[in-house]
C-alpha cells in the first residue's frame, strides 16, 4: 500500500513515466479502437515494427556521417526516423490498398516481416550504435524525462481532441462507408486523417514505450471492452478507462514487483480481456460482489506487506563483532562494469600500474562501501577469500548461504549481498533491487535481512559510472539508517 | 461520353432540394453499368419521379446493386448520363443489414441517428430538434421500444425496419433499398410493405426497392422493373423508361 501512495505523489521519482502511461493508456485505445472495429489490427503491430526499422536507419546514416552527431538529442533524431519511416510505410500500404487485389492481411505480414529484417539488417551495419537503437526500441517509458513527457501530453492530447470533435465522422465512415460518401462526401479525409493519428501515435509512442507496449495500448483495451458495452460511446469511454486502468496497475505492479513496465503493462491488459469475457457471464450483482472481494483482497494483502525496515544491527546488539563479508553476488546477467573516465586510472593504465583488463564493477564498489560501513558499526570485517581464495559469492538464499559458509569450515556471521537488478539512467535514476542478508553459520538464524527495491534518484550524475556510485551510496547509506 | 451531373449544381447540391417537381428525381440516359470497364447491365434509361413506389426485380447478381450504387454515386458509370434533382444527402438508402459489420458496438438509436449526421456539426452533441425527429422516425416504424437494444441483437425484420428509420431521418425525397424483404419473415415483411406505402402516399417519396422475387415485387410495387441478362425494362406501371 505504501508503494501504491508513493507513485501517486508527483514528488516521486518515476511520476512522470506514470502520467506518461496513462496518458497512453487514455488516448492510444481511442485509435485503438477503430482499428479493432475495422478489423486492422495487424496495422496496430506493422506500424510500429516500420517505426523501429525507421529508428535503426536513422543511427545507420549518422554512423555513415549522413546526418549530424547531436549528442543528448539522439531521441529527437529517433523521432525523426520513426515518424518519416511510419508516414512512408502508411502511404505506402494505403496506396497498395487501392491498387492492388491481394489480402490487406498479406499486405500487412509482408510489410511486417520487411520492416523486422530491416532493422535488424540496420543494426547489424551500425555495431556501434547497436546497444543505443537497441535501448530506444525497447523503448523505457520509465526513463520519461519531464521535457518527454510535455511533448507527449501536447501530441496525445491534440490527437485526444480530435478524435473527440470528429467522432461521428470516424464513426460514420468506419461502419458505413456508402451513407457516409451520401451525407459527408468523400470519406477518403476520414480515413487519411484517422491513420495520421494512428501514425503519430505510433511513431512517437515507439520511441518513449517501445513497439510492444504501444501496440498493447492500441489493441488489448478496445478488446476487453468490446464484450461489455452495446454502444459506441460507452465503448470508446471504457476502452480508455482500461487503457488507464492497464497503465496504472502495470505500473504499480512493475514498481512493486521489480517487473519491465511494458511487458507488465500488456499481461494486465490481457488479464483485463480474460476478465472482461469471465465478466459478461455473470449477473450484475456477481459482478459487484467478484470486485468488492477483489479490492478488499488487494487492500489487506497491500497492508499486510508493509514490512517496518530495521538498520543493520551494531555489533554489540548481536553480541559478536567478526563477520565475513562475502563478495556481492551479480544476477542480473550483465557485467555491471563501471565506465572509467577516471584520468588518473588511464594514466596508471598507460603505464602499466592498473592492468586495463580489471575494470571495477557495481559488486565491487558495493563490497567497499559496505565493509565501510560495517566497521563504523563495530564490527570486525573479514573476507571469506582471504582465508580461500577459491570462495564464490555468497547468494541471498539462507540455506545456500549456509551451505556455502559450512563447506568453507566458516564460522560467526556471514553478511551476503545478492543484485537481482541494477539499470541506471545518468541524470535521473538507478533502479536497483538487492538483497542483503545477515546470517549466523552456527544455527543458520538470521539476523537482520533488507531487500532494497526502488529507483534511486542520481540527477547531479553526469555519466553512468558516476549515477552508479551515488546508487550504491544512497542504498548503503539506507540500510546502515 | 460519361456524364453525371447533379441539377442543382455543385456547390449547393446539398443544401437545396428539388426545384422543379416536374423533372424527375433521377434520371438515367443510355447509361452502361459495371466494374473495371466491363458492363453489368448496358443502356439503363430510367427516370424515377416523386411519389412512386417501384420495384426491381432481377435474380441474383443481375445488377440490381449495381444499378442503386450508380444512382446514389457510390460506382460510376462507363457510358452514358445520370443525373439528379436533388441532392446526394437526400437519398435515403437502406441496404441489406448483412452488409454491416456487427464487430461494431451499436444500439439501434445510434444507427438511427447516423441519418442526421450530415446536418449536425462535428463540434455539436446531438440538437434537441434532431433528438425528437429520431422519436418521430422509430414511432414511424414502430419500434421505438426498441431503441436502447443493440442493434445487431434485432432480428432481421426490426434491423430492416431501423435502417429504414435511419434514411427517414436524412428526411430523403428518395429512398433506395437494396433487398429490403430478403431474409424477413412474413409477419415484418407486411410491415415493412406497409410502411413503404404509406411512405409514397402520405409522404409523396419515390421508392425505389429490389428483390429477387419477382412475385412478392408484382404484389407491392406500383411499377416493376426487370433487370436480367445485362438488360434493363419497365414491366408496368408509372416509372417512365427514357428514350
Amino acid at each position: 500500500m505504501s508503494t501504491l501512495f508513493e507513485i501517486v505523489r508527483p514528488s516521486y521519482l518515476l511520476f512522470p513515466a506514470l502520467i506518461g502511461t496513462l496518458i497512453m493508456g487514455l488516448v492510444c485505445p481511442l485509435v485503438g479502437s477503430y482499428l479493432v472495429l475495422r478489423r486492422t489490427v495487424f496495422l496496430g503491430l506493422t506500424l510500429p515494427e516500420i517505426a523501429a526499422a525507421g529508428v535503426a536507419f536513422t543511427f545507420w546514416l549518422q554512423e555513415l556521417g549522413l546526418l549530424p552527431q547531436l549528442g543528448q538529442s539522439e531521441r529527437g533524431l529517433a523521432m525523426l526516423g520513426s515518424l518519416v519511416f511510419t508516414f512512408l510505410g502508411m502511404g505506402l500500404l494505403g496506396y497498395l490498398e487501392q491498387r492492388s487485389k491481394g489480402l490487406a492481411e498479406g499486405r500487412l505480414a509482408v510489410a511486417y516481416a520487411f520492416a523486422g529484417g530491416l532493422t535488424i539488417l540496420f543494426m547489424v551495419f551500425n555495431p556501434a550504435g547497436q546497444i543505443e537503437v537497441l535501448n530506444l526500441l525497447r523503448g523505457e517509458v520509465i526513463a520519461l524525462s519531464r521535457g518527454e513527457l510535455q511533448l507527449l501530453a501536447v501530441v496525445f492530447g491534440a490527437v485526444f481532441l480530435t478524435m473527440l470533435i470528429f467522432r461521428r465522422e470516424f464513426l460514420l465512415t468506419s461502419f458505413d462507408r456508402d451513407l457516409a460518401f451520401l451525407l459527408k462526401g468523400h470519406q477518403v479525409i476520414w480515413d487519411v486523417l484517422l491513420y495520421l493519428l494512428a501514425g503519430l501515435l505510433i511513431a512517437l509512442g515507439v520511441i518513449m514505450a517501445g513497439p510492444l507496449l504501444i501496440f498493447g495500448f492500441l489493441v488489448l483495451p478496445a478488446l476487453a471492452a468490446r464484450p461489455l458495452v452495446n454502444r459506441m460511446s460507452s465503448f470508446l469511454i471504457l476502452a480508455s478507462v482500461f487503457g488507464m486502468v492497464m497503465a496504472f496497475f502495470g505500473f504499480y505492479s512493475s514498481v512493486r514487483l521489480d517487473l519491465p513496465l511494458g511487458p507488465t503493462d500488456v499481461t494486465v491488459g490481457c488479464c483485463l480481456i480474460f476478465l472482461a469475457y469471465g465478466v459478461r457471464r455473470l449477473s450484475v450483482k456477481s459482478v459487484a460482489a467478484t470486485v468488492l472481494v477483489l479490492f478488499a483482497t488487494a487492500f489487506i494483502t497491500c497492508c499486510s506487506m508493509v514490512t517496518p525496515s530495521t538498520p543493520v544491527p551494531e555489533a554489540k546488539a548481536v553480541r559478536s563483532d567478526r563477520v565475513w563479508l562475502a563478495k556481492v553476488k551479480n544476477s542480473t546477467g550483465l557485467p555491471l562494469l563501471l565506465p572509467s573516465t577516471n584520468p588518473l586510472r588511464s594514466a596508471g593504465e598507460m603505464i602499466g600500474k592498473v592492468s586495463s583488463d580489471y575494470r571495477q564493477n557495481v559488486m565491487d564498489l558495493l563490497r567497499d562501501n559496505l565493509r565501510q560501513e560495517l566497521q563504523q558499526s563495530g564490527y570486525r570485517v573479514t573476507l571469506p577469500e582471504d582465508t580461500d581464495a577459491r570462495f564464490p559469492p555468497f547468494p541471498a538464499d539462507t540455506n545456500a548461504a549456509l551451505q556455502l559458509g559450512r563447506d568453507g569450515k566458516l564460522s560467526g556471521l556471514v553478511f551476503v549481498s545478492e543484485i537481482w537488478r541494477w539499470e541506471g539512467y545518468p541524470q535521473q535514476f538507478v533502479r536497483v533491487f538487492v538483497d542483503f542478508k545477515l546470517v549466523r553459520l552456527e544455527d543458520g538464524a538470521v539476523l537482520w535481512d533488507r531487500r532494497v527495491q526502488r529507483a534511486v534518484p542520481t540527477p547531479s550524475s553526469t555519466h553512468l559510472g558516476q549515477a552508479y556510485t551515488d546508487a550504491i551510496r544512497a542504498v548503503v547509506h539506507e540500510i546502515f539508517g | 461520353m460519361k456524364l453525371e451531373r447533379d441539377v442543382d449544381g455543385k456547390k449547393s447540391a446539398r443544401e437545396r432540394g428539388s426545384k422543379d417537381e416536374s423533372l424527375p428525381l433521377v434520371s438515367l440516359q443510355n447509361v452502361d453499368l459495371g466494374y473495371d470497364s466491363t458492363p453489368v447491365v448496358r443502356n439503363v434509361s430510367l427516370a424515377i419521379y416523386p411519389g412512386g413506389l417501384i420495384g426491381l426485380a432481377g435474380p441474383n447478381g443481375s445488377g440490381k446493386t449495381t444499378l442503386f450504387r450508380a444512382i446514389l454515386g457510390l460506382l460510376p458509370i462507363l457510358d452514358g448520363s445520370l443525373s439528379r434533382n436533388c441532392p446526394l444527402s437526400a437519398f435515403g438508402y437502406v441496404p441489406q443489414s448483412a452488409a454491416l459489420d456487427s464487430q461494431f458496438p451499436l444500439s439501434a438509436s445510434e444507427v438511427v441517428e447516423m441519418g442526421a449526421y450530415g446536418r449536425v456539426h462535428s463540434y455539436q452533441f446531438l440538437p434537441p430538434e434532431e433528438k425528437d425527429r429520431r422519436t418521430e422516425v422509430l414511432d414511424q416504424v414502430g419500434l421505438p421500444h426498441l431503441a436502447r437494444r443493440s442493434f445487431f441483437s434485432l432480428s432481421g425484420g426490426q434491423k430492416q425496419r431501423m435502417l429504414i428509420a435511419r434514411a427517414l431521418m436524412v428526411n430523403p425525397k428518395i429512398m433506395i433499398l437494396d433487398e429490403p424483404l430478403s431474409g424477413v419473415d412474413e409477419e415484418s415483411r407486411k410491415s415493412i410493405t406497409d410502411l413503404l406505402r404509406n411512405l409514397t402516399r402520405e409522404k409523396e417519396l419515390a421508392v425505389f426497392f429490389s428483390s429477387h422475387d419477382l412475385e412478392m415485387v408484382q404484389r407491392v410495387a406500383d411499377s416493376i422493373v426487370r433487370v436480367d441478362k445485362g438488360k434493363l425494362w419497365l414491366e408496368e406501371g408509372k416509372a417512365r423508361l427514357q428514350p
